[in-house]
């Protein structure tokens, strides 16, 4: 019979894809605990002075990286886009604060006792101050500007758009930079009272080593602005129009908000953390190049995503976390530092197959896209 | 004339004040004034400067653009002329007092350049038109009466008898071109087509033997990225995966082809076509190792993991681990050529010939397959996953065979590539290279050849073309970037739908429902 009806033919979901991304997941999982126990347990050569000293710059490292990847987060929370040319924005911060600390370097008197100072080491928290709130101001302008020019008119765009747009700003700034600037790679001039490389010292297990100054500074500044910003986000009017705007911009409008506002805002906050990350990153590594701004914005954005996009308390621990494994990573596995890159990124693959939203998941806005 | 036209005048003049800044401090004003005085026959030597009626008429050409675009389409005559002559104004006022700082570092003799590199005396001098102190005033009335004159020129070329001149001429070169069609033979009608690929075809043989070996180098360049922008295309355009490792294939394709056929490290010496087979093999069994983890993921999580995984190739390409293998961050010297038919066959003809074979034969089995059940079935993937499922489309075997396909023509071009040069290294793979194919697909319009061949053209020909921009190309590149996506974001040559649906997506396209040529998720 021609007519027949057939019964419809089934298609059955396949669980091979999940199978083989849990056995990839497990196998790469298990190396790692196989190689950990082999440099821990059974080799064993590292003392605990090593591993404080590995944990202190992971800490450091972290808080920077922390600081940027919030900035990723409120934004992508925000207008569910990747704002590319965030490592830029501190890039700019960067540089910002090491004209600063070049300008407060060249002003030079005598000071009480005869000797001929420089501004910036007779006033070291006044000029630190000043380095960080330039910084700061500098990064927030750029990131307002950026906004406005370059992701404003594409509001409703597809998503693919704003991201070209991004990556286009981003390598317009870093050129931009570069012809500015030259290429050359710059010393920053801290004030004696936080040279590089100097710190507290202390004992551990027998051996000396030293807690740098700027990573305490670094560290701790990271802390408090995170603390800040949290803080705002959960009980400010702001915050919650921030909220707002990150649940449902129709609704949030509606309701009398300025979401245009909102969002600029958003861009100035993110700006400003990236500035004072910027201005941390040269203190603690001294250099500044148009280029200084790239690997720390990517490897914030895979801290964001580790965390879980759009989750500020995951952009924190994500980026503390990859500070960490970047620090730690390379001596615990006994492989080499030179690779610290590629642990990043297969932590992220790691952790993004068996949880695909991050580590705390997605909580800024509940929308799924 | 009240405060809400003042404003934005103002606003704009203070706007392209700041450009011009910019413009001085990274020299890019002397870059386009000796371009122009280039463009007028004059000969400058590398290093020297252009004659200052050069800067003058620059300066001239941007306080044109800013009266033009200052002035409003829907205004009056004499408010469009008010608007610009703020913006004028406020612009001749913004240069001068950025002049006043010039000069007085010109007098004082202060060398900036520790800090701003691009700040050289000379060229202050040269934008300063070597007045001194008075430039500032000059500066004021230049922009001021450039201004007024670009208001003057839009007031008169958008005028109602000048649209009218314009309609004019556009009626009869249409009443021409009509003409022309009913008076052209049938056999043209039929066979023009067919002779239109044959002229092409006998350029393209004839071209590269004639016009030199830079040329030829220029054009591989465009024809291997307009196979990377294909391969990407069937990621990104047709089964909406965003990708921003796509480098890591190229490098797949690279270094099988370099590893196969240098004397170093191994010495293998398979000879190029079984080692590029391999290579596009290779790039594949990447895709497969990368795609069978992550492609469940969301778009934004695949665009980050697809990037790491391109780092990580490049990382590990350039780590000590892999040196011996690899050749480390000093990359795979001296590899040896294809040969045809027993004879060598690498010569930068040659490889302009291979390149185009291989160009055509990849728009050819991208054209068949946007057509296919599969390239239907991946379009319906990107529109709606959930509705393409329902249908009964299978939504992991689609994707991992675009990522797949996608792979095997970034792999085949890796492999030319690196013939090509006779070198490849991890720098050759880094993430521009991912961004610039992405860029060209975007900039060019997605799923659209002609489109690609553009965008390949633009970004990776012009700039190989204008090495006086050398300097500046990445950051026109980058402005580029983000002007297009404002103002075109469908690209240069936007695709049209297949045959098949073409009636109604022009319907849809009125109702202002996206095209095919657009990019949603």
């Amino acid at each position: 019979m021609e007519n027949e009806i057939r019964p419809p033919r089934r298609y059955k979901r396949s669980k091979l894809p999940k199978l083989v991304r849990w056995i990839f997941g497990l196998i790469v999982l298990s190396y790692f605990f196989w190689r950990l126990y082999t440099v821990i347990i059974v080799q064993n050569e590292y003392t605990p002075d090593i591993w404080v000293r590995l944990l202190i710059s992971g800490l450091v490292i972290g808080g920077v990286y922390s600081l940027i990847a919030i900035g990723y987060t409120l934004v992508y929370g925000i207008l569910r886009m990747i704002n590319f040319a965030h490592g830029e924005v501190m890039m700019i911060g960067t540089f910002a604060g090491y004209f600063v600390f070049e300008a407060t370097n060249a002003i030079r008197f005598t000071s009480s006792t005869g000797e001929i100072t420089s501004l910036s080491n007779a006033q070291p928290f006044l000029s630190i101050l000043l380095a960080f709130i330039v910084g700061m101001t500098v990064a927030a302008t750029s990131g307002f500007l950026l906004e406005k020019i370059a992701y404003r008119p594409l509001r409703k765009a597809p998503r693919l758009i704003p991201l070209i747009s991004a990556i286009g700003a981003s390598i317009f700034l870093q050129n931009l930079a570069q012809l500015l600037f030259s290429p050359l790679v710059r010393d920053y001039k801290n004030p004696d009272l936080i040279a590089r490389g100097q710190g507290w010292a202390i004992t551990v297990a027998g051996a000396r080593l030293t807690i740098p100054y700027t990573g305490v500074l670094t560290f701790s500044l990271s802390i408090i602005l995170m603390f800040a910003l949290y803080t705002m986000v959960r009980k400010s009017k702001l915050g919650k129009s921030m909220r707002a705007v990150a649940a449902d911009k129709s609704t949030a409008a509606l309701m009398g908000i300025d979401v245009n506002g909102v969002i600029s805002q958003t861009f100035i906050i993110s700006g400003m953390l990236a500035g004072a990350a910027g201005v941390m990153w040269g203190l603690h590594n001294g250099l500044v190049y148009y280029y200084v701004g790239f690997l720390p914005g990517i490897k914030a954005f895979t801290s964001a995503v580790l965390g879980g996009i759009g989750n500020i308390p995951g952009a924190m621990l994500g980026g503390m976390l990859l500070g960490m494994i970047e620090s730690i990573g390379p001596t615990a596995l006994g492989i080499s530092y030179q690779l610290k890159d590629v642990l990043a990124f297969v932590i992220l693959i790691i952790i993004l197959i068996f949880r695909p939203s991050g580590i705390l998941g997605e909580v800024l806005s509940e929308e799924k896209v | 004339m009240n405060k809400k036209l003042v404003s934005p005048s103002l606003k704009r003049g203070l706007t392209f004040g700041i450009v011009m800044i910019i413009f001085v401090l990274i020299d890019l004003d002397v870059m386009v004034a000796t371009m122009l005085s280039k463009l007028f026959g004059a000969n400058v030597i590398r290093g020297s400067l252009p004659d200052v009626g050069f800067m003058v008429l620059f300066l001239i050409l941007f306080g044109m653009f800013v009266g033009w675009s200052t002035s409003s389409d829907d205004a009056k005559p004499t408010t469009k002329l008010f608007q610009a002559l703020v913006a004028g104004l406020t612009l001749g006022v913004v240069l001068g007092l950025f002049d006043l700082i010039l000069n007085q570092l010109i007098v004082t003799g202060t060398d900036v350049r520790k800090y701003l590199a691009a700040l050289a005396p000379e060229s202050i001098r040269l934008f300063l038109f070597d007045q001194g102190a008075i430039s500032p005033l000059l500066h004021l009335g230049l922009f001021t009466v450039a201004s007024l004159l670009g208001s003057l020129m839009k007031i008169l070329l958008k005028s109602e008898s000048a649209s009218r001149f314009f309609k004019g001429v556009k009626s009869g070169y249409q009443g021409l071109q009509a003409k022309a069609q009913a008076n052209t033979p049938n056999w043209v009608k039929k066979y023009g087509k067919f002779l239109l690929f044959l002229l092409i075809g006998l350029l393209a043989f004839f071209l590269p033997r004639i016009w030199g070996s830079y040329n030829n180098y220029v054009v591989g360049l465009v024809g291997l990225y307009v196979i990377l922008g294909i391969g990407l295309n069937i990621i990104v355009g047709l089964s909406g995966q965003l990708m921003l490792g796509f480098a890591a294939f190229f490098a797949m394709g690279a270094y099988s082809v370099a590893l196969l056929n240098a004397p170093l490290p191994h010495g293998i010496m398979l000879g190029f076509w079984p080692s590029l087979l391999i290579g596009i093999l290779m790039a594949v069994v990447a895709a497969v190792l990368l795609g069978l983890p992550v492609m469940g993921m969301r778009g934004d999580y695949l665009a980050i993991v697809t990037l790491g995984f391109g780092e990580i190739i490049r990382i590990l390409l350039k780590s000590d681990l892999l040196t011996s293998f690899t050749g480390g961050p000093r990359g795979i010297q001296d590899i040896r050529g294809p040969t045809l038919f027993g004879q060598s066959f690498s010569s930068d003809i040659d490889y302009t010939y291979i390149i185009l074979v291989v160009m055509v034969l990849s728009i050819f089995i991208y054209k068949r397959l946007e057509r296919s059940r599969t390239g239907r079935a991946w379009l319906a993937v990107k529109e709606d996953t959930k509705v393409a499922q329902a249908t009964g489309v299978n939504i992991m075997t689609n994707k991992l065979l675009a990522l797949c396909l996608g792979a095997a023509f970034a792999g085949l071009a890796g492999g030319i590539f690196a013939a090509r040069n006779q070198f490849t290294g991890p720098n050759d793979h880094q993430l521009m290279v991912s961004m610039n194919i992405l860029s060209i697909l975007i900039v060019g319009g997605v799923n659209s050849i002609p489109g690609i061949i553009l965008g390949a053209f633009t970004l990776k020909g012009l700039p190989e073309i204008l090495r006086e921009i050398e300097n500046y190309r990445l950051l026109v590149f980058g402005g580029l970037l983000v002007v297009m996506m404002i103002s075109r974001p469908e690209g240069l040559w936007p695709a049209t739908r297949p045959n098949i649906e073409k009636d109604e997506g022009n319907k849809l396209k009125e109702d202002g429902a996206p095209g095919k040529g657009g990019l949603n998720d």
